[in-house]
């Protein structure tokens, strides 16, 4: 089939409409179907699966020991950066994002991820609910809300609530697992908040409170694919 | 199966006009006792394919051979669910193979949606495979490995690559791997034997993470447990850097360790701990929030 006859082709474009949804992984058997009839659609399914197979075996990059001392340098001047800052969990985590999924609210997370960790000074923000305390600095410390915090607590809910109003299309096992990972999470996080209310600048429980909601959102923007079947 | 090169179903699918007879004549004691039969099938490949396979539940064994083939079999569950083939490109010897099982019947009860799958397949391939409620066994694969599940244990032997392995609820056991390797769980037990990787890095939210044996030289280890306990096993033999933290948990170490520096770093406030073992040739860094972590000889 000539290029110039693709769109005009009602199954070629049908097969351009389905084309990206297949290749996030729904079921559309057009797709498969007119590859095999379409020379044309054929080479260019192909070739997009190969680039998005080449794609996920990438090897994970970390920024080179430049960058980072550059950043480092760069935010300790400007002092918002204060105890030194170790992202590999972080940087694990992104892996997620080869995989097809709700990519928005990952990369919200991302970016999120990166402001808490470049801004632990954040964490000593005030926050209104605050507990009473005779001492008000500790009174500072402990109520330890800052905006990052709820932006990161606000996008996992709205992928948990997601989650929640379809739940009932998984497997009562699948649902069980699924449940039982998300509580050890929500055990993390709510651990690690009360550890980051204490002492603001413990690195470590930043880096696994951060964890904590990336592998939640993982595996809540795992279950919505799975959901999704 | 359904091949996705010819279009056709293939015959020994069990899915043609024989099976339809087989299923009315057979009784079904006979049929279920039989496990609907299994299927087989052998795809002429390149040495270095791209596998993929997409199931929901059962045991799917893979095994790395040295000849350019993929020999499948495959048992389905229920006759409610078939086994699709697609081959790529759609004659001479396949460079992708994909392998997707498909519920015919979304009334088709958890317990019957997979399918018990076999592969032995090129040494050199690369895989994927996703298997949410089922277990995966991977022997000598030397590419590339992507094994997701949810519930099911992955067990890997002799993996040498990149190996990415991550569950929600079930183990993940890997012996003797080399290259590199990455394994997450959030509440599964992660357990490690002989890692000779240049890089591995593992995390368990509230399961076990177990570690059997030497270090690589070179090599580049990172653990992270939340709750779940850490024991590193190791030869006094071995040699490595250690830098293990805390921050609400235990650390428990039986092996020398020259120390770096204070044990209490300014920049820290919980439990660390770094030192040189013999001459620190590998690199190893323990971390956990309330867990023990125990370092000790083998």
């Amino acid at each position: 089939m000539a290029e110039g006859d693709f769109r005009q082709n009602p199954g070629c474009a049908q097969f351009d409409r389905e084309l990206m949804d297949y290749l996030e992984g729904e079921a559309r058997p057009f797709v498969s179907t007119h590859a095999r009839e379409c020379a044309f659609c054929s080479v260019l399914l192909a070739d997009l699966e190969q680039v998005r197979f080449s794609v996920r075996q990438l090897p994970l990059q970390e920024p080179s020991p430049v960058v980072w001392a550059n950043l480092h340098a760069r935010l300790e001047q400007e002092g918002v950066f204060r105890p030194s800052v170790r992202g590999w969990g972080w940087w694990e985590s992104l892996r997620a994002l080869a995989r097809p999924a709700p990519l928005g609210a990952l990369s919200s997370l991302a970016l999120l991820g990166v402001m808490f960790i470049a801004t632990p000074s954040a964490l000593q923000l005030p926050e209104t609910a605050a507990s009473a305390s005779s001492a008000p600095q500790a009174a500072v410390v402990a109520s330890a809300s800052f905006p990052e915090d709820r932006e990161l607590a606000r996008m996992t809910q709205d992928l948990e609530d997601t989650f929640r109003a379809n739940e009932g299309l998984l497997a009562p096992d699948t649902r069980a697992t699924y449940e039982k990972g998300l509580t050890s999470l929500d055990d993390s996080i709510r651990e690690c908040k009360d550890s980051l209310r204490q002492k603001p600048d413990n690195t470590l429980a930043q880096d696994y409170l951060l964890t904590a909601y990336t592998r939640k959102a993982e595996i809540l923007t795992s279950a919505l694919e799975f959901q999704g079947r | 199966m359904r091949n996705r090169r010819s279009g056709a179903r293939m015959g020994e699918d069990g899915r043609g006009s024989g099976t339809v007879m087989s299923l009315l004549l057979v009784p079904a004691g006979l049929l279920l006792a039989a496990g609907f039969g299994v299927h087989s099938k052998t795809i002429e490949t390149t040495g270095t394919p791209r596998i993929t396979l997409t199931n929901l539940a059962g045991q799917v064994v893979v095994r790395g051979w040295d000849k350019p083939q993929v020999h499948v079999e495959y048992t389905v569950h229920s006759p409610r669910v078939e086994v699709d083939t697609e081959l790529m490109p759609p004659s001479g010897a396949a460079d992708k193979v994909r392998f997707t099982t498909h519920v015919l019947d979304p009334l088709v009860s958890a317990s019957e949606q997979g399918a018990d799958y076999t592969l032995d397949i090129p040494a050199g391939s690369s895989v994927e495979i996703r298997n949410p409620q089922g277990s995966v066994q991977i022997e000598k694969v030397q590419a590339y490995a992507a094994v997701e599940s949810v519930g099911g244990r992955i067990v890997v032997n002799d993996f040498s690559g990149h190996l990415i392995a991550r569950t929600v609820g079930g183990d993940i056991e890997i012996l003797r791997p080399s290259g590199r390797v990455e394994a997450y769980s959030i509440t599964g037990n992660l357990h490690f034997v002989s890692a000779a990787t240049s890089k591995l890095r593992a995390s368990s939210t509230s399961g076990r993470i177990l570690y059997e044996g030497d270090f690589a030289e070179g090599g580049d280890y990172i653990l992270s447990a939340y709750s779940g306990d850490m024991d590193i096993v190791c030869p006094r033999s071995s040699s490595f850097e250690l830098r293990a933290k805390t921050v609400r948990g235990k650390l428990d170490n039986s092996l020398f360790l020259t120390p770096k520096r204070k044990a209490s770093s300014p920049a820290y406030s919980g439990n660390s701990l770094l030192g040189t073992h013999n001459t620190g040739r590998a690199s190893v860094e323990l971390t956990s929030f309330s867990g023990t972590i125990r370092v000790r000889p083998q």
